[in-house]
């Protein structure tokens, strides 16, 4: 069953109802909650700097091994060293948090310049970055990532170099179509014709007007990538490395305690990857609908 | 009017534009008859709703919501079937001031049973030819092959040899040219011209009772578009078929229609034989009249005058006025009916010898 | 030739086909000649018809002239410009006095851009106006168009067919052009609407003192719209002359089967199996040498397939047959 209904009274267009009127309510709910989980990083951020955190995240307390939760002056409980596992919750986030946003900016912007090119120039340019694209897709990249670890050390700004460079075909792809797809509707035609300079076409026609959306969801996707790579890093322990605390480090750690009844050390920095995760994809999502008014039409 | 093979009445498609919260009244309330062996041709232009009631009848409306009310029957031999039978169960309407304000369907049972009453219709008893040939052929599939299908499907010539036969005979029909070798060809090895021929083999094969056929000239070239018209005039006279021909071309239908149904913001505004209709003259409703004037004619083009446009745009059948829908764009409104034109929407009036004109300088 | 605007020479644009799998299986060619020696020439306050069935090049000429593709060999010479010769910034500068309108309605009119932005774009790509200026300009435009200020607040989508073909003309007009290619200016549109839009780029020819290269396949149209008309098939102009000459004494068969083809699909007397027969033609058909039209066409037909009209070395050239009429017809009607 589907309900339909009109609006009574006068009905008016779309570009003067309010943001909030003409999107969906689910997306904004998205929008919503990914803003919250950004929110959050940035007082992680916050609480560190200000030196708010309820303990110091590497102080042992060797009385206090694997506290369960509610455990007075300790929150969420302890980890098998004793320390507070919220504080290191709070933390975790920002072991990643910064590599992060580097990876999907290098991403972004390596696949952005590519794309361009090849989709703006095409033929032989065209060619290559399509060639170059294909080749770094082929290549396994937990191999790389493991290749290059070996070759410097095992360093969160190396492994998220490695992810942002990889990334790029892929928006490199994203881009290039994009404009293919601008061109087939005699868009870059027509504004060559009215006399608009080439870097005006590009900056501000392709990229500003028609990528931007593109670019974010891909941006999200890129965070929450970045964050579940280093998760199965650090299983095979090439993550952050201890004593930093790091969701992914943190789950390794506790999963070792996990069988003998311990859920909670390797449960809680799991969901709060799952949560963060989820914020990231769902902001991609919804700002995307928001954007370009997909469910608008 | 037992004569009928298509009756359709009272029919409304109703789309929803999400972001304007509002209906799109496409088809609203629109009733036709197509009587046994004749062509009835639906002009009109774009978003009249000419093509959304074909798709109606053929249970082909994917968007939401879709049909909503009406009935279309279809009458052929011992075949007596309403195709919206029993689909009201699944829908409920609340009307305000008159107009439906509220829809509540649920489109799967509404497709469910409307595929089961579409059932030995669709394809069989009516079939179809589309505006774009090319897109509606299966590409994959040697065009010989997807007529055989509509033979074996839908006729007694199940045979694999014998439904060959029939397909090569119904190619040859429509004057591909060497169709033995057309026979093979995918779709993407044929011109649009051939492609549209071979649609049109395809849709006889089946030998349906109805044939709709929505722009089939749309989108060809000038010299093409008369070679499909001639085609389709020497398949009237030949084989009889009842059609139902869209098109927003006069030409076109004016060549082929017996009777013509002129169709303007989701209604029927003049309805009547050929002749009557397309003489664009006093005895028509002003939009056909300006429709056919709006034309550039050889005298004009040799005078080199202006054209006479119609002011103003294609009602967009969302904010859907209380008076007549042609009023704003009318030029023939008399002071003695202005009133009536902008409040109150006439019905169709009777205009002598079968026309029926939606006017009020046609009432009584 | 006194003061012509526009001079297009032997100009040839040949398109290099991409080969797929399918295309190699059918033996295709690697080249394609859109557009294979076209020459015209174009007055101030001129319009000159090219008409043509689809795919015959007319519309690469007009990209070709405007310097939107570049020319395979060939000289278009705009003003004294020789734009075949030119890039970058002086063919750019030069676009403020060219202009195309493009046949869908949506080129030009980013979706993402209110109305108003998009014609201040377009009248500050050459011009650096005041925002006062800008606005009073804005105005004027819509003036000319003829449509409602109230428009200027919406997006594209919101717009009608018809609005969108006025917005794109205001949006070419505000860069202040003398001369414009108008690419299937009504084909997408409405019949009503249609004759809005002739009546509104007859109107604007007058006022503005435009020339137009008028590109469409709607014979009526290009008739009542131009000065003189070309006629295109397969990338050649097969005749050229006077609108009132090509319409109704035609030389070319091509041009002839055009003419009937349109009368004949409203003539409900006609005899189909006999018109096909007398000025039917046959689909489309690539040329094997010779003149181009030959395998559709029935002078060729009717004089018992003469030798020479499929002769690989006697393609029929443009000739004059009387003052200002060419033909390329080894048998051109009387």
């Amino acid at each position: 069953m589907k309900r339909f209904r009109q609006r009574p009274g006068e009905i008016s267009e779309f570009s003067d109802l309010p943001l909030w009127q003409k999107a969906d309510t689910i997306d904004l709910l998205y929008v919503g909650y990914g803003l919250l989980i950004v929110s959050l990083v940035v007082a992680s951020y916050l609480l560190g700097a200000l030196q708010w955190l309820p303990h110091d995240p590497n102080a042992l307390n060797l009385n206090l091994l694997l506290a369960g939760p509610g455990t007075p002056g300790h929150l969420l409980g302890t980890d098998f060293m004793g320390r507070d596992l919220l504080t290191r919750l709070v933390l975790g986030i920002q072991a990643y948090f910064l590599p992060g946003l580097m990876a999907v900016a290098s991403a972004l912007f390596g696949g952005t310049v590519l794309g361009v090119v090849a989709g703006y120039r095409g033929g032989g340019a065209g060619l290559i970055v399509t060639f170059l694209g294909n080749l770094i897709d082929s290549f396994p990249r937990l191999v790389l990532i493991l290749l290059v670890i070996a070759a410097f050390k095992p360093d969160i700004w190396y492994i998220m170099a490695v992810i942002g460079i990889s990334n790029v075909p892929a928006v490199a792809s994203l881009v290039q179509g994009k404009i293919a797809m601008l061109r087939e509707k005699n868009f870059i035609e027509a504004a060559v014709a009215l006399g608009l300079p080439t870097r005006t076409i590009i900056a501000k026609h392709i990229l500003w007007y028609n990528c931007k959306a593109l670019l974010i969801i891909q941006a999200t996707l890129g965070m929450a990538e970045a964050i579940l790579m280093e998760t199965s890093l650090s299983y095979l322990g090439f993550g952050v490395q201890e004593p930093t605390p790091s969701w992914g480090n943190m789950v390794q750690s506790g999963a070792n305690y996990f069988l003998q009844g311990n859920l909670w050390p390797s449960t809680a920095p799991a969901l709060a990857i799952l949560f963060t995760i989820l914020g990231f994809h769902l902001l991609g999502d919804g700002l995307n609908n928001l954007l370009e008014g997909k469910r608008g039409r | 009017m037992s004569a009928s093979l298509l009756k359709i009445d009272n029919l409304r498609t109703y789309f929803y534009s999400r972001s304007k919260r509002a209906f799109i009244r496409s088809v609203d309330g629109v009733s036709l008859a197509i009587n046994r062996g004749e062509t009835l041709g639906i002009v009109g232009e774009s978003g009249c709703g000419k093509s959304v009631t074909a798709l109606s009848v053929m249970g082909l409306i994917t968007a939401t919501p879709g049909v909503i009310t009406g009935r279309i029957d279809f009458a052929n031999g011992t075949l007596h079937r309403n195709l919206l039978d029993g689909l009201d169960q699944s829908v409920r309407l609340s009307e305000e001031e008159g107009r439906i304000m509220d829809v509540v369907k649920d489109s799967g049972a509404w497709q469910r049973q409307s595929d089961r009453l579409q059932r030995g219709v669709r394809g069989g008893e009516i079939a179809m030819i589309f505006q774009n040939p090319k897109a509606s052929m299966n590409p994959f599939e040697p065009v010989g092959a997807q007529i055989v299908e509509a033979v074996r499907l839908h006729t007694e010539h199940t045979g694999k040899k014998e439904a060959e036969q029939r397909a090569l005979h119904w190619l040859e029909r429509v004057r591909i040219d060497s169709p033995r070798l057309r026979f093979h060809n995918h779709p993407y090895g044929l011109s649009g011209g051939m492609c549209q021929r071979a649609m049109i083999a395809m849709a006889l094969a089946a030998e349906p009772s109805l044939l709709i056929a929505d722009e089939p000239t749309t989108g060809l070239d000038a010299t093409i578009q008369s070679k499909i018209v001639d085609l389709l005039a020497e398949l009237k006279a030949e084989i009889g078929i009842t059609t139902l021909l869209i098109s927003h071309d006069m030409g076109v239908i004016g060549r082929l229609a017996d009777r013509v149904a002129v169709m303007y913001g989701g209604r029927v505004v003049e309805e009547g034989g050929a002749q009557q209709v397309l003489a664009g003259g006093e005895g028509n409703h002003p939009y056909t009249r300006a429709l056919i004037a709006s034309i550039p004619g050889a005298a004009e083009v040799r005078q080199k005058s202006y054209l006479q446009a119609i002011e103003g745009d294609v009602l967009d059948t969302i904010n859907i006025p209380a008076g007549c829908r042609f009023y704003e764009r009318c030029n023939r409104v008399t002071e003695a009916v202005r009133e009536r034109c902008a409040d109150c929407e006439p019905q169709l009036f009777d205009a002598g010898s079968g026309q029926r004109v939606r006017c009020w300088l046609f009432a009584p | 030739m006194s003061e012509s605007l526009l001079e297009v020479i032997d100009l040839k644009k040949h398109f290099r086909q991409r080969r797929g799998l399918f295309a190699n299986l059918r033996g295709a060619e690697g080249v394609i000649p859109a557009v294979d020696g076209v020459s015209f020439y174009l007055k101030e306050q001129e319009t000159v018809g090219l008409v043509g069935e689809s795919g015959c090049g007319k519309t690469t000429v007009g990209k070709t002239i405007l310097g939107l593709t570049g020319a395979t060999s060939g000289k278009v010479i705009f003003a004294g410009h020789e734009i075949t010769a030119m890039g970058g910034e002086p063919l750019r500068a030069l676009r403020s006095s060219m202009q195309m309108i493009f046949q869908d309605l949506d080129a030009g009119l980013n979706p993402k851009m209110r109305i108003e932005q998009i014609l201040r774009e377009a009248l500050t790509v050459h011009h650096r106006p005041s925002d006062a200026e800008c606005a009073r300009r804005i105005h004027e435009l819509l003036d000319q168009v003829k449509l409602k200020s109230n428009k200027l607040s919406q997006y594209p989508h919101e717009l009608s067919g018809g609005e969108k073909r006025r917005i794109g003309l205001a949006r070419v007009l505000a860069v202040g052009p003398r001369f414009i290619v108008a690419d299937e200016p009504t084909s997408a549109l409405d019949v009503s609407i249609q004759a809005q839009v002739v009546n509104l780029l007859r109107d604007l020819q007058q006022d503005l003192a435009l020339s137009f290269l008028f590109i469409s396949h709607d014979l009526r149209i290009v008739e009542l719209m131009s000065h003189k008309v070309a006629v295109m098939y397969l990338g050649k102009i097969v005749e050229m002359g006077v609108s009132e000459r090509i319409s109704h004494r035609p030389a070319h068969p091509y041009t002839r089967v055009l003419w009937t083809s349109l009368v004949e699909k409203q003539n409900r007397e006609a005899q189909p199996a006999a018109a096909s027969g007398a000025w039917g033609v046959f689909d489309f058909e690539r040329p094997s040498a010779g003149c181009r039209f030959a395998p559709r066409c029935p002078v060729y037909q009717a004089a018992g397939r003469p030798a020479i009209c499929t002769d690989a070395a006697s393609e029929p050239p443009l000739r004059e047959l009387s003052s200002g009429h060419y033909c390329a017809c080894h048998f051109p009607l009387s």
